[in-house]
């Protein structure tokens, strides 16, 4: 790295800047975690008094919130079982065979991240509005899976290129089959990339907005757009609740990747966490 | 491959018949994803193309485009361009304090401030729009601050206007900025700015002359891809930017869920997809001509 001895004002400019800057990207997830416990319901920061409310009201069974929490739910975790299904059939083109065309694939694959959401959303749109889809389920699952699909598809191919082949071929060797090679060494030593690309699989469906909100009708709103509707029109203090549900969540889940990549024994973070496709 | 040993001799067996074998077996791996997207990714924005070209009575016509290149709509195009542009000089310049603060700290405290960065990127933008919401307004915490110190002016209004969405959508950004800028950062070599230094180059110098040029592939890739992203992001210019229309992808949600404007709708899509194509052009020709560059001098 930089070999240039530090000055004493550099370092305390950098260190200051750095803390505001890292405020900067947390404050947001801390006020929203603090409030949620707000007695009053008007989101004020820091709350006069600490109730916890806004969490029962959004539990209410039969109510809007856990309602499209069990849609959400199912969406995602259909989205999860297909978007793992692509992911690994496609790793395993991309990573290991000799594919033809190799260069368009992979190209086709890394698409959906790049091209703006509101066009993939507004094509899907026109593709299940006349096969009367809208609101369906399946549907939004079909279109999460259109952006779920190349993470999943990068984490796997990571995943792959991180075993070394040479366990595969010893075994092949000595004669397993190639069933037994792939249930005794190729699938256990995948299975932290197959976890964490089904949580990235999943949270990507469980916080995706645009397509949901194109494909959805009133009555099957997902948890996004009803938090999206509840902060553009009506403010219901039972969405900081959800919020910090939501945070909860995405923090749970990326503690559960990094545990099971630990257990695997891998060291390199980097490629656990699938965010910027262009390098 | 960070964690495999070296590989001194490939034991595999590399016979043609294996050889075409894997070949087989990748195109059959191959299919699901490919039928996949394109039923599901490719046709439906051909979907898009078509519908935007085509007339109420069915014919050709580039009606839908004049109708969004002019008017109420061409100022929308134009101020989403200019929060996409002042989204990504921002969060290039912050990205850039921060990425070039994280190079240089304790490898502890440089993966504690990469945690800060990634772990938001995966939590909903929703909800950090909504964080930013509670910050801002009138009697937010930053106003409330700002009041508490005197500050000359405060309140601010910082949201529903147009700094409240480029504040909001930099936050977005700027996981996006610091890693590509960190990864060019950890690629410079400390030797050369030593060297420069041994010849008595000043520190102004030494960063305008040599480091500034060396990370400025990440410069370009982070700015683009900031703007990219950010032609067709909705949720914070939509909850942050208050009643006007501010962004060309509230115009399309907008027309399919209200006025039932599809044509125009696809137009706009149609645009947006032209000038993402634009963006990935230029960064895909940057890296090309480093590349070449890169092959002429390892040649010579």
């Amino acid at each position: 790295m930089m070999e240039l001895p530090p000055t004493r004002a550099g370092h305390i400019g950098r260190g200051l800047s750095a803390t505001a800057i890292l405020l900067f990207l947390a404050m947001p997830i801390v006020i929203i975690l603090v409030t949620s416990f707000g007695a009053d319901g008007i989101g004020t920061f820091p709350p006069q008094e600490y109730s916890t409310r806004w969490y029962e009201q959004m539990a209410a069974p039969g109510g809007n919130w856990a309602t499209s929490i069990a849609l959400s739910s199912l969406i995602a975790s259909l989205t999860t079982v297909f978007s793992l299904i692509l992911g690994v059939t496609a790793a395993m083109a991309l990573a290991r065979g000799r594919l033809p065309l190799h260069a368009a694939v992979y190209g086709l694959v890394l698409a959906p991240m790049l091209i703006p959401q509101v066009v993939i959303a507004l094509g899907l749109f026109l593709f299940f509005e006349p096969a009367g889809m809208l609101g369906s389920p399946l549907a939004i699952a079909l279109g999460h899976t259109v952006l779920a699909a190349p993470i999943a598809v990068l984490i796997m191919i990571s995943t792959l290129k991180g075993i070394d082949e040479r366990l595969e071929d010893a075994a092949a060797s000595m004669g397993a089959s190639r069933m037994t090679i792939a249930r005794r060494i190729t699938f256990p030593l995948a299975t932290p990339g197959l976890i964490a690309a089904a949580v990235f699989s999943f949270i990507t469906s469980f916080d995706e907005f645009f397509i949901a909100q194109f494909l959805s009708t009133p009555d099957t709103r997902t948890l996004p757009v009803l938090v999206f509707n509840a902060l553009q029109f009506d403010v219901d203090p039972t969405v900081t609740a959800v919020s910090a549900v939501l945070i909860a969540l995405a923090i749970l889940a990326l503690a559960l990747v990094a545990l099971v990549r630990k257990l695997g024994g891998h060291r390199n973070g980097q490629s656990a966490l699938p965010i910027e496709p262009l390098t | 491959m960070a964690g495999t040993a070296v590989a001194p001799t490939k034991v595999r067996v590399k016979t043609s018949e294996k050889r075409g074998h894997r070949s087989r077996t990748a195109l059959v791996n191959a299919v699901p994803v490919t039928v996949f997207l394109l039923i599901l990714f490719v046709y439906p924005i051909i979907g898009v193309l078509s519908l935007s070209l085509k007339g109420d009575s069915g014919g050709f016509t580039l009606h839908w485009y004049a109708d969004a290149l002019s008017g109420v709509n061409l100022s929308v195009l134009m101020s989403t361009l200019r929060i996409s542009a002042e989204t990504a000089v921002l969060s290039l310049l912050v990205g850039f304090v921060l990425a070039h603060a994280i190079a240089r700290m304790r490898p502890v405290f440089a993966a504690l401030a990469m945690l800060i960065v990634v772990v938001p990127h995966f939590i909903s933008a929703l909800v950090r729009t909504y964080g930013w919401i509670i910050m801002l307004g009138e009697h937010g915490l930053i106003n409330t601050l700002l009041t508490s110190v005197h500050a000359p002016g405060a309140p601010y209004s910082l949201l529903y206007n147009e700094t409240g969405v480029v504040i909001g959508t930099t936050s977005v950004m700027l996981p996006y900025t610091v890693l590509v800028l960190q990864g060019v950062m950890r690629g410079v070599d400390g030797r050369l700015l030593a060297a420069a230094a041994g010849f008595g180059a000043s520190r102004l110098t030494i960063f305008t002359r040599i480091y500034l040029p060396l990370v400025a592939p990440g410069i370009g890739t982070a700015g683009l891809l900031s703007f990219i992203l950010c032609l067709g992001y909705y949720i914070t210019p939509a909850l942050m930017g208050g009643d006007k229309q501010t962004v060309v992808a509230a115009l399309i949600d907008q027309q399919v869920m209200k006025q039932d404007q599809w044509n125009s709708a696809a137009a706009f899509g149609v645009i947006l997809l032209l000038l993402t194509f634009a963006g990935l052009g230029v960064l895909g020709l940057a890296k090309l001509r480093r590349k070449k560059t890169a092959a002429r001098r390892s040649s010579s």
